[in-house]
């Protein structure tokens, strides 16, 4: 649905787009202060789950967010503790047979070895939801659309009575091509909450896109993820802080508070997972 | 507050007591003071339009009045016999000999200016002007004055000469948009014939829905708004549209680059009904097929306006005005639109109780409205509609007591509707269904009354006070909040039901001491509230507007401001030197929480953060109205900052429209006869804004990591713009007149920064660097005005 009214906004923008013109500016901006950067997550699948650590750089610098290592991690569930052992610089992993499970609480615990930020303690709390269902998936062609034509991928399910919100992530032959933040669909319940979806749209595909393109005989995998309100606020705030800011549409930029302790900036977030499979026929 | 003895009243008892209580005392009281009056309406000679703002000055005696919007003046003097001079800028003055006795009715029209003034007379005028102007922090500009200023794409817009005067600043590159004195552009209370208007942009606010043709005259205020009227912070924008040409048909036009303009007026019933028809329609889409893009050819992209304006004389004493706005843009192509307008009308009736009563009933009406949806008819097809809407009636007296008090009084009851979104599915078996917020109404019931004391021949002093009243009515729900303003419970309230009422007494004082006849100095405070506000963060401003009322979460908002100032002529050169200070405190300012949702968010009132505001300044300005340079030069130095403790960590930001420095040059120059040039340079500081300053990778994205709120600015704005003016000749007989304007904007091609994205450099990804959006370079234009 938000997609649907940015068509909206999109054509009204337009008229900017007839007129407006971009050069490159030089901006001088005093670096700001380091802070560890957190992303990870635990999901209902039986696998690998994994908690990125690094730290910021400045802006405009051209080095690389640097890794930060040999941190001790783990995650919870108020019975178990899984500890994560870094399989390379930053990442952290669990051991392949780790699992959430609905209605548990995790936790995750991080100790570095020297202060990033002024802390070397962070933690981050999430509840991981009740499973939703994707029962099936189906793909409708819209050739005059962009330059060789969209896909429009659609999922049937059942929304349950309470407020919920999903990410919808599409797997082609088996690989994320919705990796990114602005990939990927989002959204709330706003507009069907309760109801049976014959058919929402789970997300679009472009044919001149040479990493969406879809062919007859390719497997396309749609997946479903039940997330909290505040991890999808965080994922909303990243995606127009990534987007940057607009003088018609959006107000002044500020950081996106996460779930992680002690003013470090990420996520660590707890959901279910479900998926359907299709397998792509012609273009009709 | 909260509890007072009017929460109990139904609105319709607060309407009638005020009717009943006013109109009786005014009805009594008309003939209170013992000395003759002189009275009537001041009019131009060569259409019958009503001269706002003319003087009328007894010469021996040093007494004087203004004729007020609807051009009447009455003025009190001893038995005698007196010489009264009538004039007004750009036309010929008129002195008349009378010998008065009793009272005496005198209505005046005034011829307009064929050749140069002669200096004497400019000379006395001034000094009179001087001697009766108490008010200050005000800005005048007429349509005349408003044409000759380069525009963009050749379209005249009165909001862009606004933008051009001291203490006002433009909200971002090319909107209509305007902050007055550190205010946000929703605390600008914009009329036109009394009727508010709640968008006054077209096209996404390069242009504003004035059209200058049916406009008279504009008047904005700065501080001291009138307290007549109330309910925004910063300022009062009162257009006035004309009323007609009362003597013989005519007609005004205008064929540009991107609109056409025509004016039609005349005398429906002689000397009795006046009418004035104006339209005007841009054509920018019929340039889209050129587009390389095929996407932007099928688009659908225009706007209109049409004003329309009544005026009938029932006899001496009784006067009808019908003023009536439609416009509307329109966005479509193949698979969305969009539309948004206002609506506004007012009905007004004037009457002379006596030469020294002066009443004005109106009823008004306003609306504003957008619209959002898609063409195609598919599963996911919706319409999304919201508005706002008004219905007010207003009663205003003044009193012209005795010569030394101009007394003014009235009362104003507005029912206003919210509505703040509603989304319709449309397809034929949709999968969505329709969603829709609450509507909200309220109650704003305002009493004043002011009066203009002459103390002695040196001071004057302007009194007044306003108490306002803001009701939320049933029907309608509203969500309790705790201390986070985490939503608690839903409350529903029935229909009519007054569930919370806020209480405003708004002081205004001014006052003014004539130096001597080239100098006065004047200094003014006053308590203004607003209780209706824009849910707006962005600078440059949408059409989707939602405008949301004071509640029981939400406390209106409140201003003290202070002013001095000091005004001084130089006759001989004909030149006009103001310096203005000024100092508000605003509390319960309202911003909105960090990455808020603003739109179709039934929790609205969950978004907002409560703090305060400080904003001063000073504001110099030369003008020069005379001669065959006009034109004025001003320098404002401002600063406006905000402290919220939820926001920016509680520390003072830098408010969204703080620009410490703005310059603008305005010059006229009257080349030959039918051939006038005319130049303008604006200068600002940027606008400030909040830069990322560091960056965190995210999944597989790199985030920004940004910096204190509004901490660094966009580069300094600055513009030149020209045109010139070519008359046709003006033949004996000749009924048809043409005009050709050109003008081009932008004239050195400045590329101001409209906005700032950051990019990631594709052949390094680790680095990222900045793009700066500019809307425009060197922009021409031709306009060809004609009139018969």
């Amino acid at each position: 649905m938000k997609r649907l009214l940015k068509k909206g906004l999109t054509l009204n923008f337009l008229i900017w787009m007839l007129i407006s013109c971009t050069e490159i500016m030089e901006i001088e901006t005093k670096p700001g202060f380091t802070r560890l950067v957190v992303d990870g997550s635990i999901t209902t699948d039986t696998m690998r789950h994994t908690v990125w650590l690094t730290s910021t750089e400045g802006y405009f610098s051209d080095l690389q967010v640097p890794p930060v290592s040999g941190a001790m991690v783990s995650i919870s569930d108020g019975t178990t503790v899984f500890t994560l052992k870094e399989t390379t610089p930053g990442k952290y992993q669990t051991t392949g047979s780790v699992f959430g499970l609905p209605g548990r609480i995790y936790r995750l615990n991080i100790k570095l070895s020297k202060p990033v930020g002024g802390f070397t303690d962070y933690s981050a709390v999430s509840e991981l939801l009740p499973r939703v269902v994707l029962d099936s998936v189906s793909v409708k062609f819209y050739p005059g659309w962009a330059e060789k034509g969209m896909w429009e991928v659609k999922g049937f399910f059942q929304d349950s009575p309470d407020p919920d919100f999903y990410r919808f992530w599409l797997y082609r032959n088996g690989r994320n091509i919705t990796g990114s933040l602005g990939d990927w669909y989002i959204t709330d319940d706003l507009f069907f909450n309760g109801k049976y979806l014959q058919g929402t749209t789970l997300g679009w595909l472009s044919q001149h896109q040479e990493n969406e393109s879809l062919q007859a005989g390719d497997t396309l995998m749609a997946e479903v993820q039940a997330l909290q309100k505040d991890f999808t606020e965080f994922l909303w705030g990243m995606r127009s802080s990534l987007f940057g800011s607009n003088p018609l549409f959006s107000g002044p930029p500020a950081n996106v508070k996460g779930n992680i302790s002690n003013g470090a900036i990420g996520y660590f977030a707890a959901f279910p997972v479900s998926r359907a499979k299709i397998i792509v026929k012609t273009q009709n | 507050m909260r509890n007072c003895w009017f929460c109990n009243l139904s609105p319709w008892m607060i309407l009638f007591t005020w009717f009943c209580l006013v109109f009786p005392v005014a009805q009594s009281s008309a003939e209170s003071d013992k000395n003759p009056v002189i009275s009537g309406f001041v009019r131009d000679q060569s259409n019958g339009e009503m001269l706002t703002g003319a003087t009328i000055f007894a010469i021996r005696s040093n007494k004087g009045v203004v004729a007020d919007v609807y051009g009447y003046y009455a003025l009190t003097l001893p038995p005698g016999s007196y010489t009264l001079r009538f004039s007004f800028v750009g036309y010929e003055v008129q002195e008349k000999e009378i010998q008065l006795s009793g009272n005496l009715v005198m209505n005046i029209s005034l011829q307009p200016l064929q050749e140069e003034l002669d200096e004497v007379v400019v000379k006395a005028r001034k000094a009179e002007q001087s001697i009766l102007a108490p008010a200050m922090s005000l800005q005048k500009v007429d349509s005349k004055t408003i044409r000759k200023i380069p525009s963009l794409l050749g379209e005249i817009d009165l909001v862009r000469v606004i933008q051009l005067m001291p203490g006002v600043l433009t909200t971002s590159e090319g909107s209509t948009g305007f902050s007055v004195r550190g205010g946000q552009s929703d605390q600008n209370l914009i009329i036109l014939d009394e009727a508010t208007i709640y968008n006054a942009s077209h096209l996404m606010g390069f242009f504003s829905v004035f059209n200058n043709d049916a406009v008279k005259d504009v008047t904005l205020y700065k501080g001291d708004i009138p307290a007549a009227y109330g309910g925004r912070l910063a300022s009062l924008l009162d257009v006035r549209m004309r009323d007609g040409n009362s003597r013989k048909f005519a007609g005004t036009g205008s064929i540009g680059s991107v609109s056409s303009k025509l004016t039609l007026e005349g005398p429906l019933i002689r000397d009795k009904t006046t009418f004035i028809l104006s339209g005007r329609r841009t054509y920018a889409d019929l340039f889209l097929p050129l587009a390389k893009n095929k996407d932007i050819r099928d688009n659908r992209l225009y706007f209109y306006d049409l004003n329309l304006k009544l005026s009938h004389t029932l006899d001496a004493a009784n006067r009808l005005f019908f003023t009536g706005y439609l416009g509307r843009d329109i966005f479509r192509n193949d698979f969305a639109l969009m539309g948004f307008g206002n609506r506004a009308a007012s009905l007004r009736w004037n009457r002379l109780f006596s030469s020294r009563l002066f009443f004005n009933l109106s009823f008004n009406h306003s609306q504003y409205s957008y619209e959002l949806g898609t063409t195609e008819d598919t599963l996911n097809s919706f319409k999304w509609t919201s508005s706002i809407r008004d219905y007010a009636v207003r009663m205003d007296l003044t009193h012209y007591l005795s010569g030394n008090h101009t007394l003014r009084y009235g009362a104003i009851s507005t029912h206003h509707s919210f509505f703040p979104g509603s989304i319709r599915a449309t397809g034929e078996s949709s999968v969505f269904s329709d969603y829709k917020l609450p509507a909200g109404y309220a109650l704003e019931h305002a009493f004043y009354v002011s009066d203009e004391i002459r103390v002695t021949g040196k001071w004057l002093v302007k009194a007044g006070i306003r108490l306002a009243l803001f009701q939320n009515i049933g029907p309608g729900n509203y969500y309790r909040y705790d201390k986070k303003y985490q939503p608690l419970e839903s409350i529903s309230i029935s229909r009519g039901k007054i569930f919370n009422t806020w209480t405003i007494l708004e002081p205004r004082l001014a006052m003014s001491y004539v130096v001597n006849e080239r100098s006065s100095l004047k200094a003014s405070y006053s308590h203004t509230g607003q209780t209706i506000m824009l849910a707006q963060n962005s600078t440059a401003g949408t059409p989707l507007d939602v405008w949301f009322p004071a509640s029981p979460n939400v406390k209106p908002q409140l201003s003290d401001q202070a002013a001095i100032g000091f005004f001084h002529r130089f006759p001989d050169k004909m030149l006009e030197v103001s310096l203005e200070l000024y100092h508000k405190n605003i509390s319960r300012v309202v911003d909105f929480r960090e990455n808020a949702q603003l739109l179709l968010n039934e929790k609205l009132e969950g978004e907002l953060r409560y703090g305060s505001g400080t904003a001063y300044g000073t504001e110099t300005m030369i003008r020069k109205e005379e001669g065959r340079l006009t034109g004025w030069i001003s320098y404002t130095f401002s600063r406006s900052f905000r402290t919220l403790p939820e926001i920016n960590d509680g520390r003072r930001y830098n408010a969204p429209f703080d620009k410490p420095h703005a310059v603008n040059v305005v010059a006229n120059y009257d080349l030959a006869k039918r051939l006038s040039a005319s130049l303008t340079w604006v200068y600002a500081t940027g606008l400030p804004v909040t830069f990322p300053t560091g960056k965190a990778l995210f999944g597989n994205d790199i985030i920004p990591v940004y910096s204190a709120r509004n901490e660094y600015r966009l580069p300094d704005y600055h513009r030149m713009d020209a045109s010139l003016t070519l008359k046709g000749k003006n033949k004996p007989g000749r009924k048809w007149h043409g005009e050709w304007n050109f003008s081009v904007y932008n004239l050195y091609d400045r590329h101001n920064t409209w906005s700032i994205s950051f990019e990631r450099d594709e052949n390094n990804p680790n680095r990222m660097f900045a793009e700066k959006t500019y809307l425009f370079s060197v922009i021409p234009a031709i306009t060809w005005n004609f009139n018969f």
